[in-house]
């Protein structure tokens, strides 16, 4: 990591110079596209396209042009049928029937079925899959049990073929946003007699199989994905006629690319947004992406909940967008704006003296406080915020604080064993649901390493994933997210991170997304 | 001489096993593991995903696992890209990485040894001075800077040439001179320093004293002798081109394999490091061994497999 961001910074300072020479007008101007073609950079190699078994963004980015679920995510992030038409939940809201639409056909000539679905999901359970993802459909009947291996029979999975296009799925407990899940490709169908024919390379060019907008026609792996239209596309077949998705991991070589008119579409490089920001090509819009520090409730002094509030409120978040230059906002609350549910009247405000008056009552003098420990992640911009924190918690409170970095992965290995007391972490949503953020501090999360249990607030998030209430979800969530946020303060909320792109001046009809998923179904090039 | 070069290919053998062994324990001491994620997996899943992998395993048993299947030719499978073989992996990218790292090699021998022969016979003059000016410069620019500048002059203003991606070959001309600047200079240097040693010595005086063409006396008697120098450095050269350069494949978004001995690591995928590992360690011992080979051919006092008599 150390040898990769250093090259990185050097890289962009290099490549940097070299756009900035040309964006003053030296450029030739772009090459002419052929019609129809979108070419992108996804950024790295998808590390698989079998999407029980995948797991990253740019996986999730090729799997979503070329599949669908039962429903999709439309306009507002609410789920809309796809291969589903229409779906009911019983009244106890454990039982949902999902009715199939007739006219869908795999790209090799077969027909969509009900029981295409029970396939996947039994292969994304099944413990020899090995899928990260299995824990996705947990809360149907059996699952848990069947992947953790104390059941064997596929049989006692709550999820069954009513017929050739009626899916019924039994879930442990009634779940609101289960249409939500089912946009995800985790849940996606497959099919059994293909995997079994092709072994692991079932979803390799020239073997895989599809039925979204688009199919897979070439991988030229490390280097170039090859797209093409599905003429057969139940929906109707999308206008372009080819994406390539090249996978150029440098943020700065890719925007070369683009000048030179290479590329339509590339996400840009933080220290490259500012450039960008009046270009006519610039495409912005907030992440459903969170940024926090998180205190280990365990360690003094954050173990006492005065000591936490105070260094909440010790922080100018406010800050953050300046020094970023990202689009971030600075954010106090938890759920982001464009999350169902999200409040930004939530949170603790900068407030240096209550502040200090808190460290005041719970006995602590920041002089002869031991130096705070922050840990964060190798990572340019997670240096720049936590020099920001230590600065503030300096001026404001006037304790001592150390940085200190560490690789990914020994930082991700020393978070799981021992969490420092003070460490960085981000949380990206999978689905459009509240749940999926406030899920993570309940005291059965793997995710939530702050040793920091509150029963009230395992019991709203509960309950909230429940309700069907439109209006009472949302006190549910605001009372959680006031424990969270507010009264027990376990972690700080800094910033909502945003999704920065810059496409070509031909490309129509593209616009981003809160999820970071690309839509590229009603995008044409001109 | 056959029999001279399949000894030193079976002496090979131990060195590749034993870097194959410090490099697997190397990688289990390494603190982080490839399954750790910024979404921390749940304990049956994790379980389930090591077990497929059988990192459930005593290490000795993983070992002795790994063992078995290099000596069958199966590198195993990559944790990062599933569903692929290390092998596959390396099968795709390394002829990549060949013929960018043979371009290079190429622009390196033939701009180095010209440029350092040229430097040497005017020495002191003013294409000297130029030569080993653009020599210092060709070594101490970080190939990311250089790669720029290419990519800015020819790609950017000119727009002669692509500034990235692997698209014909024209897509190799940037890279490779990217590649091969160090290396040429370096082999400049070398070569010029030689040459002087040579250009003074008995033989040669004897050679023009009998007459015998400036030409053929720079070709036969001096430039043959001063290459022996460059043959030393060219084995390590030879495995350093030919698998690759993170850099320059990252500036150039190039699908060579040089990125593997970085992304592998930070992955934590022991497979994917430990084949890369292998490749450039096979290589390097069969690029000595090419080595020694030209070393007999340049300079015949050097007679390999026997003893001096």
């Amino acid at each position: 990591m150390a040898v990769g961001s250093c090259f990185a910074r050097a890289l962009t300072a290099a490549a940097g110079l070299a756009l900035a020479l040309a964006c003053d007008g030296f450029g030739p101007g772009g090459a002419a596209a052929p019609r129809g073609t979108l070419r992108l950079n996804l950024g790295t190699e998808p590390p698989t396209l079998d999407w029980n078994r995948a797991t990253d963004s740019v996986s999730i980015t090729v799997i979503e042009q070329l599949m669908r679920g039962l429903t999709r995510l439309g306009p507002g992030l609410q789920p809309v049928p796809a291969l589903a038409e229409r779906w009911e939940s019983s009244a106890d809201g454990r039982t949902w029937r999902f009715h199939l639409r007739r006219d869908v056909r795999w790209s090799d000539g077969v027909p969509l079925e009900a029981r295409h679905f029970v396939d996947g999901w039994r292969r994304l359970l099944d413990p020899e899959t090995a899928a990260e993802y299995a824990y996705f459909l947990f809360d149907v009947e059996g699952a848990r049990e069947l992947n953790s291996g104390t059941s064997s029979d596929p049989e006692t999975l709550g999820v069954r073929a009513l017929g050739p296009h009626t899916l019924e799925v039994k879930l442990v407990a009634s779940i609101v946003y289960f249409a939500s899940i089912t946009t995800f490709m985790v849940t996606f169908p497959v099919r059994l007699d293909l995997i079994d024919a092709h072994g692991d390379a079932w979803a390799e060019a020239g073997k895989l199989v599809t039925l979204g907008p688009f199919l897979l026609d070439e991988w030229l792996h490390e280097y170039r994905i090859s797209l093409v239209r599905n003429p057969d596309f139940y929906a109707g077949p999308p206008p372009l006629e080819r994406i390539l998705g090249y996978m150029i991991e440098e943020g700065s070589p890719a925007l070369v690319l683009f000048e030179q008119g290479l590329l339509d579409l590339v996400r840009l490089p933080p220290l490259e947004i500012r450039r960008y920001q009046d270009h006519p090509g610039y495409r912005h819009v907030p992440a459903l992406r969170g940024y926090y520090y998180g205190f280990n409730t365990l360690k003094p002094p954050f173990d006492d909940v005065r000591v936490r509030r105070a260094f909440s409120m010790a922080i100018d978040r406010s800050q953050f967008p300046t020094l970023l230059r990202g689009g971030e906002i600075a954010a106090a609350y938890w759920l982001p704006p464009g999350m169902p549910n999200h409040n930004p009247e939530i949170g603790l405000r900068f407030d240096p003296e209550a502040a200090r008056a808190l460290l005041e009552a719970a006995g602590l003098d920041p002089t002869a406080l031991d130096p705070i420990r922050v840990v964060y992640n190798t990572d340019q911009t997670h240096k720049l915020v936590a020099e920001k924190i230590q600065s503030e918690w300096q001026t404001h409170l006037g304790v001592r604080v150390e940085l200190e970095n560490r690789e990914w992965k020994v930082f991700l290995r020393e978070l799981a064993a021992s969490p420092p007391a003070v460490y960085r972490l981000g949380w990206g949503a999978d689905f459009p649901d509240p749940d999926n953020f406030m899920n993570l501090f309940t005291s059965w999360s793997a995710n939530n390493h702050t040793n920091w249990e509150n029963s009230k607030y395992d019991e709203l998030v509960l309950e909230a994933a429940r309700e069907t209430d439109v209006s009472r979800r949302q006190e549910l969530y605001d009372a959680a997210q006031r424990i969270l946020c507010e009264d027990d303060a376990p972690i700080v909320p800094l910033f909502v991170s945003s999704v920065n792109l810059v496409v070509g001046e031909r490309l129509r009809g593209f616009e981003p997304n809160p999820m970071d998923l690309l839509y590229l179904d009603q995008v044409w090039v001109e | 001489m056959i029999r001279y070069a399949a000894l030193r290919l079976l002496q090979g053998v131990p060195v590749l096993l034993v870097v194959a062994t410090i490099t697997f324990a190397l990688l289990r001491v390494i603190p982080g593991g490839p399954f750790d994620r910024e979404k921390t997996l749940p304990p049956e899943i994790l379980r389930n995903v090591e077990a497929r992998y059988h990192l459930d395993e005593p290490v000795a048993r993983q070992y002795l696992r790994y063992l078995g299947g290099i000596l069958t030719g199966d590198l195993g499978p990559s944790y990062k890209y599933l569903g692929r073989d290390v092998t596959q992996i390396l099968a795709d990218a390394f002829p990549v990485s060949m013929e960018l790292g043979s371009a290079a090699l190429a622009i390196s021998l033939l701009f180095g040894v010209s440029a350092g022969l040229a430097g040497a016979v005017r020495r002191g003059r003013a294409p000297d001075r130029v030569l080993g000016m653009l020599a210092v410069a060709g070594m101490s620019l970080p190939s990311f800077v250089l790669g720029a500048g290419l990519i800015l002059g020819f790609g950017l203003w000119l727009g002669w040439l692509p500034a990235g991606l692997w698209e014909g070959p024209l897509s190799v001309v940037l890279p490779a001179i990217t590649l091969a600047a160090a290396p040429a200079a370096y082999i400049a240097r070398l070569t010029r320093s030689s040459v002087l040693d040579v250009i003074d010595m008995d033989f040669v005086r004897t050679a023009r004293a009998k007459g015998v063409s400036e030409a053929r006396v720079r070709r036969h008697h001096v430039l043959r002798n001063a290459l022996l120098a460059v043959t030393t450095y060219f084995g390590p050269l030879l495995a350093m081109l030919l698998t690759g350069s993170f850099v320059v494949e990252k500036v150039f978004a190039i699908p060579g394999m040089g990125r593997f001995f970085v992304t592998a690591v930070t992955n934590r995928d022991y497979p994917l490091v430990l084949g890369v590992t292998l490749v450039y360690a096979a290589l390097i011992v069969i690029a000595n061994l090419a080595v020694d080979l030209l070393y007999a051919w340049l300079d015949p006092r050097i007679r390999l497999g026997r003893s001096k008599a």
